[in-house]
């Protein structure tokens, strides 16, 4: 018994050994979006006027346990991303929870609770999220199952492909060609939509999408724009073209038919997006990417659905 | 009910493919296997080094992991393949530890006799390991590798995490657009049992025809 | 080993060089061409794989692994108790538990655990059961895991001789106390090499924690190729990773089939 023990304990300290010498090397943490600005970010996010916030309401339960309940991602990069060399999840969606949190709370204290995007409206039924931002589209069938405060964000899918890729400049070009997008992504069906004679093959996460790409697996990634610009930037090898081919606005998902938390939360928006914290957010993470000055913010309840 | 019925040809060609990615992993796996097992109880210790490191690598990494290493990772030693071929091949490798695993014990179940009679007869190595101990082997080892079948068919499911649509893959496609889980889900899971249940039928009359009674 | 082949004589001996020579000679060329086309394709760049010699990336995978190994042991504890009440059950001489039992065996040994995965993920929150994250990874690979483990102790049970149980019988015990008292204890020994071979195919099990984004040690690989775009080194390294603890439960495995072998 305790030979086996040890066996285990050795290779554990292996471990932690190899990566103890290397961290010698010192402080190479790989590029990412160093963000200085979050905590100015926060500094200017506004706090709710308590009488904004009733007893018994959602907003004083989310007060008293001093903590807000966001469901969201890990792994979107530029909207929900964790950083591995602090813990700490960065991006749009991730930066407004924070905000979002400290106008509720007065400091800007979130719990992250990973969600699989297909179990959200059961996430937000049963209470264990208060809110989710999780680049959560609006539509009229899924505001039957959940509220949405907003639209906070406009986004679209586009159409992304290797360097010196002829023949494809609209979506319909996709028709009879191998198509990568990401599984259990709202491009499969769009891309059903536009081209249905396509190919789709699917893969798990971004960076495989975009492997595949390279490596000639299909002609074309289809994927939100943001991030395709994102990996356009990171890679030469890959460019974006035409513009998006879909509009999807991005609501905050609240339990269906809290309509004093969605006015209240909607109220947040039009605060932070007069603040100019909306677009500061937007400067620090998507806009390292996308040229140009901060679009203006989508008109709230502008959508079906919202 | 009427979710499964209206995609019942895109579920048969996931089956379809699933079949293909069995039965061919699983030819590869025992081709494979045979190789390692031959290796592993030759007289020469590099070549049984090679095939002991060869089983515990591949039995202790995930399929998962396996799969996407390899997928990602071949073209970039100029080695690149259908996603269907990759997979098949990987599956294959996988499963062939566990059928070296399977076959090993099986050589050290035939009794010692045997081999040391076929030597006596003058056999070399590879003529006493092909005519005399492995068929013996393999009598005993009818049922493992049925097992192995019945788990080479369960981790096909994991192919499609290289784009390839078996019938996992097909069934949680068709539960994206109809969000009909439970017909669904159980539909694809009575199609695995069906063929675990023929393995086990094959294996059953197998084990009944070689199984020699001693 | 010596099964199948003499002590070799000059000749075998020389053969047996030339095949150590070959074989060593091939697998050191195959090797060296793989490496010298991964570099050729920028695969070796210093820069490519930097991040795994720092620290912080190393504290992330470490605690994928940490998330790993609870997972793991979870699914090994709850999937060997009902594992074990499986084979109490199919070796009942009451037909109203034998065949639920065996049943149960019998089916969810053909199901793939992702498809009991996309169960738990997709179907049970439509029906109001909407596990933590946690649980929706350990729940379906208990499932598919009591299986196995329910057929590993029924193989031990049955293979503790007759005679144990009827003396146990014969002096008195009841069946219950005959099982707990001698069978069990026996066959759980006899048992220990595969239980410990089927924990390491558990904790590969445990990668499909992607799927349900349970931060495990391969989703937690993904978070970090998500954002150092760095996707086959990160890879390469959450295999060695796998391999280093498998080998070591292997390992293990192996010793205590050797000093159970040499006890009998």
């Amino acid at each position: 018994m305790k030979k086996m023990v040890a066996v285990v304990a050795l290779s554990l300290l292996g471990l932690a050994a190899c990566g103890g010498t290397g961290s010698t090397g010192g402080s190479a943490v790989p590029p990412g979006d160093a963000q200085p600005a979050a905590s100015d970010l926060l500094a200017k996010a506004p706090v709710a006027d308590p009488a904004a916030i009733p007893p018994g309401s959602t907003m004083d339960k989310i007060r008293k346990r001093g903590e807000l309940i966001v469901g969201g991602s890990l792994d979107a990069p530029l909207l929900s991303q964790q950083n591995p060399a602090t813990g700490q999840v960065e991006g749009f969606d991730a930066d407004l929870g924070k905000a979002l949190a400290k106008y509720i709370i007065g400091e800007p204290k979130v719990k992250i609770v990973n969600s699989a995007s297909e179990t959200r409206e059961a996430l937000l039924a049963n209470g264990t999220v208060d809110v989710v931002f999780q680049t959560y589209t609006i539509t009229p069938e899924r505001a039957e199952q959940v509220s949405f405060a907003g639209p906070y964000y406009v986004s679209g899918l586009s159409i992304a492909v290797k360097k010196g890729t002829t023949g494809i400049a609209r979506p319909q070009d996709l028709n009879g060609k191998k198509v990568i997008a990401g599984a259990n992504t709202p491009a499969i069906p769009a891309i059903k939509k536009v081209a249905p004679q396509a190919e789709i093959i699917t893969f798990g996460s971004d960076p495989e999408c975009v492997q595949a790409l390279k490596q000639d697996r299909g002609v074309a990634y289809v994927q939100d724009e943001t991030l395709l610009v994102a990996n356009a930037k990171k890679d030469p090898a890959i460019q974006v073209v035409g513009n998006p081919f879909t509009q999807d606005p991005y609501g905050i998902g609240l339990k269906h038919g809290d309509e004093q938390f969605k006015a209240f939360v909607n109220d947040w928006l039009k605060k932070i997006q007069a603040a100019g914290v909306w677009q500061q957010a937007w400067k620090n993470s998507l806009g390292t990417v996308v040229q140009g000055e901060a679009p203006a913010p989508p008109q709230i309840g502008s959508v079906p659905g919202s | 009910m009427s979710a499964l019925l209206d995609h019942l040809p895109e579920l048969w060609q996931g089956l379809l493919v699933t079949l293909q990615l069995t039965v061919a992993s699983f030819a590869g796996a025992a081709v494979a296997g045979t190789v390692i097992t031959a290796l592993r109880v030759s007289p020469v210790a590099v070549l049984r080094l090679l095939g002991t490191a060869y089983v515990e690598t591949f039995q202790n990494l995930p399929l998962l992991v396996l799969l996407v290493l390899a997928f990602f990772g071949l073209p970039e030693i100029g080695i690149k393949a259908e996603p269907l071929t990759t997979a098949i091949v990987v599956i294959a490798l996988y499963e062939a530890a566990y059928v070296a695993e399977a076959l090993r014990s099986g050589v050290n179940a035939v009794a010692r006799g045997q081999g040391e009679a076929a030597r006596a007869l003058g056999l070399t190595f590879g003529q006493s390991l092909r005519h005399v101990i492995l068929p013996q082997a393999l009598r005993t080892v009818v049922q493992p590798l049925g097992n192995i079948f019945i788990a080479t068919t369960m981790n096909t499911a994991l192919a499609g995490a290289v784009s390839v649509v078996e019938l996992t893959t097909a069934a949680n496609r068709v539960n994206l657009v109809e969000a009909q889980p439970i017909p669904i889900f159980v539909g694809a899971g009575l199609a695995y049992a069906l063929i675990a249940a023929c393995a086990g039928f094959v294996t059953g009359r197998l084990e009944r025809r070689l199984v020699m009674v001693r | 080993m010596s099964l199948l082949f003499d002590e070799p004589g000059p000749r075998a001996r020389r053969r047996i060089r030339i095949a150590t020579v070959a074989g060593t000679l091939a697998a050191l060329a195959l090797t060296a061409l793989a490496i010298r086309q991964f570099g050729a394709n920028g695969q070796l760049a210093t820069e490519r794989w930097e991040p795994y010699a720092t620290w912080p990336m190393w504290r992330y995978l470490l605690t994928g692994l940490w998330s790993t190994a609870l997972a793991a042991v979870a699914t090994a504890a709850l999937s060997m108790a009902l594992g074990l009440l499986l084979a109490l059950g199919r070796l009942s001489d009451r037909r109203w538990v034998r065949a639920p039992s065996a049943a149960y065996v019998e089916v969810v040994r053909v199901v793939p655990a992702l498809l009991l995965v996309y169960v738990v993920l997709f179907a049970l929150p439509r029906y109001g059961l909407d596990l933590p994250l946690f649980w929706k990874l350990v729940v379906p690979l208990t499932v598919s895991n009591a299986a196995a483990f329910a057929e590993i102790f029924r193989a031990g049970i049955l293979s503790v001789e007759r005679g144990q149980s009827e003396a146990g019988l014969a002096v008195g015990l009841t069946r219950a106390q005959t099982m707990r008292l001698i069978v069990l204890p026996q066959a759980a020994r006899r048992v220990l090499p595969s239980i410990v071979s089927q924990s390491v195919g558990l904790l590969k099990d445990t990668s499909l924690g992607f799927v349900v984004s349970y931060g495990e040690l391969l989703y937690s690989g993904r978070v970090l190729a998500n954002y150092n775009g760095l996707l086959i080194q990160t890879f390469v390294v959450v295999a060695l990773i796998y391999l280093a603890v498998n080998a070591s439960l292997s390992k293990l495995a192996r010793t205590l089939e050797r000093r159970s072998a040499a006890r009998a």
